[in-house]
């Protein structure tokens, strides 16, 4: 395969929107677990979940915009009664509990999803405005992919003004899950757990919608995700949003240039990158050290 | 995270159920034998008495790592399958004898371990989860374009007929003999465990459990305890994969799906967590919850999922660690 | 190797982030006397205490033990160099009785990855466990589990498990937290018995007691020494008297 510009920059292209869609599920996983101590192993059913709902969004409304927006906030709503009837009861329990029981919820996800949409992948298709490609002064870019890195960018600045701005923000920076520390701040801590559970799911979902016009879905869309979800997690580090955005986007393009460059180590080329983060510096690019005991 | 009292053999019996209970407790390797000795009777067919061995075998390596030492692993399934893999390949290929392709499969399996071991506990506790179902999904990854693996359909051809040693035959055509030979290794490595367990490095995983802080502060290098542990976790899982390969003469590539590795964490959960013969509980209800309920629904891992998440919820001791409350409640 | 010094601290600072707990802070704790560890809140006790006992290294500067250097030691080693230390928040195996929390941390000096005898036939253990506890007065109370003991009786605890390491050292972070008076005098004659054969350094924030019971005195304030002496030059002291008076100890 011959190395032209074109072809280097549309597969880097490719890989920022790819990373995009990585940065996200590293972003909702990392404020759940900043905020509740729990990782989220039915993380990757959510996407998946949000996926399904923004495929039958689209297909009753025939609005794509509509389903981008129907999706989270469905998948969101559910992800807060699963938040306040299956997870806050084993808070007290350990660390392990709350995981144990997310995994057993993705299983159950999985299956629900099957049961209601049948086992094999459906497609589904790009809106029309979103079709061919744009030219951006020096290339021509798939359009959808150029929309895809535009809704991540926006999302994550609204995150970032949510964070950083409100007080709202100002509780999950505190992060832990003490109860003390948030009530000093005249909050009621349980809305906070099921809000910040409600948004991470949700966006989670708005990524499964997003990368559905790109690989179509299936019930299977959301176990290799949660891999990559977590290696992008280990890798920027937990609980660090930039640490997300960046080894997000990483994860994304070093895998995209390896299908150019090497192909049968590009699936494997994230498992490198956390390797080498793991040896050198184990608490992730942007971790701080000593951090989750 | 807490765990059944380790030290139930010294509990002070009260009742007959309890003493009785408590004679049974001292001897566990013994009880457990002559147990699994006459289990191929009362199970209704005897492959299902082989699965639940091999099961049982998996998830009481899986145990080790989980019940008695506190961390919590996603990825064993890479233990099982390197074991599968390994003694499949060099049965199936290189023609290697039973004998010596066993022995290996547990040598790739510790070997496996050591480097997933030496990258994953650098991390702290919560991390570990993630970390192991990565690494073991890098391995899914790496064997299935290992040309030798089979790829998509899995290794065929893993044919061990007839097995002999010090002048003792075996048929392994035979389903109730091929009981017999698994239940030869199982037996072995359950009387292996309850060494490890008896040792003082399985007061050391104790520790390790219950309050890593306060065993650093004792003296016990927690890193390397952990990787011990680990390593010797991945030799009992890659045992009950080299033993599956031969029992199924083959190996399914979905040995090294996270979904395996998620099977285990449920087995060991169903059945009770750092006690010594839940696993085994837990593997007989799991397999008996998917044969009834693939008997209903095509849907049965709904049913699967719905039990986990009622056991995680209301009785996260399982069946037999609550049953094993019961029985000490006196204590 | 000095015999003025069990540990040292040479100009030793630590930071945390943007955060500097300790400042060039240089100490010599004398052999086989008790010394306490005394300032008012966010002194850099603490912190210094944790330095002491290897719970994480210090940023800046050397740590001598015997006259061996130390620092940089990780953390499980310290144990096996001969410093013990009991928690401030009770830290035990909660699932353990007595006896085999001090049984367990006994065998760590004994046999850490054995794994083919026995730990049972290790020999010595059990009677060794039991004297401990004799020790600390909980030879009753040896096959109770953890959370079947009252408050006093699990800090005596935390004590006899510290002691299992045979330690030159002993560091005892705030061992009188939470207890009754009638605790804290049986707790006081312990310490008392304890420097008969150690050395024992306390953090302690009851003033009364402190001042009782300490043979010598380390003042921390910001992160810096600020005095040092016997309790009568620190109740001299002018500096520690405008830092102290007024804070309201019991």
């Amino acid at each position: 395969m011959e190395l032209t510009f074109d072809l280097v920059a549309l597969q880097l292209f490719t890989g920022l929107a790819l990373g995009a869609i990585y940065v996200l599920l590293a972003v909702g996983l990392s404020l759940i677990f900043g905020m509740l101590t729990v990782v989220n192993f039915a993380h990757g059913a959510f996407f998946m979940v949000g996926a399904y709902v923004g495929l039958f969004a689209a297909e009753k409304t025939g609005s794509f915009w509509l389903a981008l927006v129907i999706a989270p906030m469905v998948v969101a709503a559910f992800g807060m009664a699963c938040e306040r009837w299956l997870i806050r009861p084993l808070y007290g329990r350990g660390i392990d509990y709350p995981l144990l029981l997310t995994f057993g919820l993705s299983y159950m996800l999985v299956e629900g999803v099957r049961i209601v949409w049948g086992k094999s992948g459906l497609p589904f298709d790009t809106p029309e405005l979103l079709q061919g490609a744009t030219n951006l002064g020096f290339a021509d870019f798939p359009t959808y992919r150029l929309f895809v890195i535009a809704v991540v960018a926006v999302l994550l600045f609204v995150l970032w003004l949510l964070i950083e701005r409100t007080s709202f923000g100002l509780i999950v920076r505190a992060g832990a899950r003490d109860p003390v520390i948030v009530r000093v701040l005249g909050v009621d801590v349980s809305r906070v757990w099921l809000l910040v559970f409600g948004v991470g799911t949700g966006i989670a979902a708005l990524a499964g919608v997003l990368s559905a016009p790109l690989q179509g879905v299936s019930p299977e869309m959301g176990t290799s995700v949660l891999t990559v979800a977590f290696v992008v997690t280990v890798v920027g580090g937990m609980g660090s949003l930039m640490g997300a955005v960046v080894a997000g986007l990483l994860v994304g393009v070093v895998e995209s240039m390896a299908v150019l460059i090497f192909p049968e180590a590009a699936k494997v080329s994230m498992f490198v990158i956390m390797a080498a983060v793991l040896l050198i510096r184990p608490q992730g690019l942007f971790g701080r050290a000593g951090l989750m005991a | 995270m807490s765990a059944i009292n380790p030290t139930l053999a010294a509990a002070p019996p009260r009742s007959l159920p309890a003493n009785a209970f408590a004679a049974i407790a001292k001897h566990r390797v013994l009880a457990t034998v002559l147990f699994f000795a006459i289990f191929p009777w009362l199970m209704p067919y005897q492959s299902l008495a082989i699965n639940i061995l091999i099961y049982g075998l998996f998830a009481v390596g899986f145990n080790l790592l989980f019940g008695y030492t506190g961390l919590l692993s996603f990825g064993h399934a890479a233990f099982l399958g390197v074991g599968a893999y390994t003694a499949g390949i060099l049965i199936a290929q290189y023609q290697m004898p039973w004998w010596a392709a066993v022995p290996a499969a547990i040598v790739a399996g510790c070997v496996v371990a050591l480097v997933m071991g030496l990258l994953a506990i650098r991390t702290r506790g919560i991390y570990f989860a993630m970390v192991t179902l990565a690494l073991s999904q890098c391995v899914y990854f790496l064997i299935y374009q290992l040309p030798a693996s089979g790829g998509e359909n899995g290794l065929r051809g893993v044919n061990v007929a007839e097995v002999s040693l010090f002048g003792l035959k075996l048929n392994l055509l035979d389903p109730l003999q091929k009981y017999y030979f698994v239940f030869a290794f199982v037996a072995l490595a359950l009387w292996l465990l309850s060494r490890i367990l008896a040792s003082p490095f399985g007061g050391a995983i104790e520790a390790v459990r219950e309050n890593e802080a306060r065993a650093r502060a004792c003296g016990f290098d927690i890193e390397r305890t952990k990787l011990l542990a680990f390593v010797l976790s991945a030799a009992f899982c890659a045992l009950a994969g080299a033993l599956n390969a031969i029992h199924l003469s083959s190996v399914p590539i979905e040995t090294l799906h996270y979904a395996t590795s998620g099977m285990v964490v449920m087995l060991c959960l169903l059945g009770g967590m750092g006690t010594y013969f839940g696993p085994f509980v837990g593997a007989a209800l799991f397999l008996l919850i998917q044969d009834l309920a693939s008997g209903w629904t095509e849907h049965w891992q709904l049913v699967v999922g719905a039990v986990f998440v009622f056991v995680v919820l209301f009785f996260p001791n399982g069946v037999w660690g609550t049953f094993l409350q019961k029985v000490s409640h006196d204590r | 190797m000095t015999a003025d010094a069990i540990i040292e601290t040479r100009a030793v600072s630590k930071r945390f982030g943007g955060f500097k707990a300790l400042t060039d802070v240089s100490v010599k704790i004398r052999p086989g006397v008790l010394t306490s560890i005394i300032g008012p809140n966010g002194a850099g006790k603490s912190t210094y205490f944790n330095l002491l006992s290897g719970s994480f290294a210090p940023s800046a500067g050397q740590i001598f033990f015997m006259g061996r250097d130390i620092t940089g030691l990780r953390p499980h080693e310290f144990a096996h160099t001969g410093i013990a230390k009991s928690f401030q928040i009770t830290n035990l195996f909660p699932n353990f009785t007595a006896i085999e929390n001090v049984r367990i941390a006994l065998q760590a000096h004994v046999s850490r990855y054995g794994l083919w005898r026995r730990r049972s036939a290790l020999a010595g253990l059990s009677e060794q466990a039991v004297a401990l506890l004799e020790t600390v007065g909980l030879a009753q109370r040896a096959t109770h589990l953890v959370r079947e003991l009252a408050h006093g009786q699990q800090r005596a605890l935390e004590i006899a498990v510290a002691l299992a390491a045979k330690p030159r050292l002993l560091l005892m972070d705030e061992p009188t937290a939470g207890m009754s008076p009638e605790e804290t005098k049986v707790m006081m004659g312990l310490i008392r018995r304890l420097v008969e054969e150690r050395t024992v350094v306390l953090v302690e924030h009851k003033m009364k007691m402190v001042m009782d019971i300490s043979e010598r005195l380390v003042v921390l304030h910001h992160g810096e020494l600020i005095a040092e002496g016997t309790p009568d030059d620190i109740r001299a002291n002018d500096l520690v008297k405008r830092v102290y008076l007024g804070q309201g100890r019991h």
